[in-house]
């Protein structure tokens, strides 16, 4: 297309020490060897651009915001100057045919070399009538594109899980990406939104060594989903002290106490929010008082409640005597409480995850 | 916005800093080993400090017993990063910091020179070419 990035950033008035400091940055955030950051800007500088298609499918555009709302000039942007974005119905000022031809030329370019990035879930249900663009169905273009792709990378929990176009009772039928396509490498990327860090992290790897990021058994790079937001919460001392808020406005919700009693999902949630955090690093959920939705776990939306306690029984009838254990459990050694939820729990038929907590 | 200029009282203090964990004092000689490599072979290194379990109190101790040298660079580069010598020279205490100013990622460098401070061979081309043009005009 043209020549090294580096002199596409240049002309764009980005130095190659910021792209150096960028690639430093990003390798630490990946966990790679400090040497590696060196490495992937001199691999990164003198790369031609890969060709990447990204296709919305059943969602809510909160993913493409995720990544180019956040601050500017953002390194995160810096990235999209490393890939030649052929098509990206929301970003692209084509429309109609054009749009439509854009996508299939760059198909045809770069046969079996081009990235996919799809976000939002596919509607199965009435033949996929739920979600179509130019007249053909989700199911139909995914299938198309995929064929020629070398990898597809889903983001966000929609494309990774099926995500809120899934949850009960999924009136559309949506699945995720890897329910369709079985014969290609595909990545998730989940979260809602996912962390703009992490995608731009997975497309600095592939360009920097020529594959994708090592992957869990839910296909997420562990470089960023290796651990629990409970695992580095900063809150995480108050949790082994067994000091928690009971409400979002009481003595200990004001001095930042685990808000593992309010919901929190974070013991089960796997990734980088309490690393990485949000707009430019400067908070995230629990450090605004809120406990984990779990937005990156599958099926976060039906997990139930996001104000009930992780071994709480979700059914109703049964929350006052589960509330009367934890009541108990004050003062208590946390692991005992921990044992009698489970337990509880385990009589409502409800899972726990809290075999996770206790390690 | 700074959070300054909201009128926020904080009621309750942060707690104390956590003490040493015991992990400043082996990178000392990780970095001893380093900087004999570094006068064997000439090979640089780098630790990632942001990457170890290290608590604010053990980067301070490290900083403490490290020290300050003589030379401070400053990089402007999508916010401010400091590349300063240690007392022990050939010991580079770096700072990347993202442009609200919050620490991104810091790494000791053992080297002659840090990396980021050293003009790229091709940085210097296309100077010497403008200033040919610039000379020309003249």
């Amino acid at each position: 297309m043209q020549g090294p990035l580096i002199d596409t950033l240049a002309r764009q008035g980005i130095t190659r020490r910021t792209f150096l400091k960028y690639c430093a940055t990003l390798a630490s955030m990946m966990a790679l060897p400090p040497s590696a950051g060196l490495a992937m800007a001199e691999a990164i500088a003198a790369v031609r651009r890969p060709s990447v298609i990204w296709l919305p499918f059943q969602e809510c555009t909160g993913c493409t915001e995720s990544i180019t709302r956040s601050h500017s000039p953002t390194l995160e942007g810096m990235i999209f100057d490393m890939i030649s974005l052929d098509y990206q119905e929301t970003l692209m000022a084509a429309a109609g045919f054009q749009a439509e031809e854009a996508l299939h030329n760059a198909m045809k370019d770069n046969m079996g070399k081009y990235l996919l990035i799809v976000d939002g879930s596919i509607p199965l249900g009435l033949d996929g009538a739920y979600s179509c663009i130019g007249g053909r169905s989700n199911l139909e273009i995914l299938k198309e594109a995929a064929e020629g792709a070398a990898a597809i990378i889903a983001m966000g929990s929609c494309a990774s899980f099926g995500g809120i176009p899934k949850a009960n009772p999924n009136p559309t039928g949506a699945v995720s990406v890897s329910d369709i396509i079985k014969n290609k490498p595909i990545v998730n990327i989940p979260g809602c939104p996912p962390i703009p860090a992490v995608i731009t992290g997975v497309l600095a790897h592939y360009l920097t060594f020529g594959t994708l990021p090592e992957l869990d058994d839910k296909k997420r790079p562990k470089a960023f989903y290796g651990e629990t937001i409970h695992d580095r919460c900063y809150r995480r001392p108050f949790y082994d002290q067994g000091k928690f808020a009971k409400t979002f406005d009481d003595e200990g919700a004001r001095r930042g106490w685990c808000l593992f009693e309010l919901g929190c999902k974070g013991p089960v949630t796997y990734n980088a929010c309490a690393t990485e955090k949000w707009n430019g690093g400067t908070s995230w959920p629990v450090e605004s008082g809120h406990g984990c939705l779990g937005c990156s776990e599958p099926d976060f939306w039906d997990a139930g409640g996001f104000y009930k306690a992780l071994s709480m029984p979700a059914d109703p009838l049964k929350i006052a005597s589960a509330a009367s254990v934890a009541g108990a459990a004050a003062g208590v050694a946390i692991s005992v409480a921990n044992r009698a939820k489970k337990g509880a729990a385990r009589s409502a038929h409800e899972t726990t995850g809290l075999a996770d907590l206790e390690k | 916005m700074s959070l300054d200029a909201i009128p926020v009282h904080v009621i309750n203090t942060p707690p104390a800093e956590p003490g040493l964990s015991g992990n400043a004092l082996p990178l000392l000689r990780e970095i001893s080993e380093l900087l004999r490599h570094l006068l064997e072979t000439g090979a640089t290194g780098t630790i990632d400090l942001s990457a170890l379990p290290l608590t604010p109190a053990d980067l301070e101790w490290l900083q403490d017993k490290l020290g300050e040298g003589e030379i401070a660079v400053t990089l402007q580069a999508n916010g401010e990063s400091t590349l300063n010598e240690t007392a022990c020279s050939g010991v580079w205490w770096v700072v990347h910091r993202n442009t609200q100013g919050a620490v991104t990622t810091q790494f000791i460098e053992v080297a002659w020179v840090p990396e980021l401070v050293k003009a790229h061979p091709q940085d210097v081309k296309i100077g010497q070419e403008s200033l040919e043009l610039l000379i020309s005009d003249l």
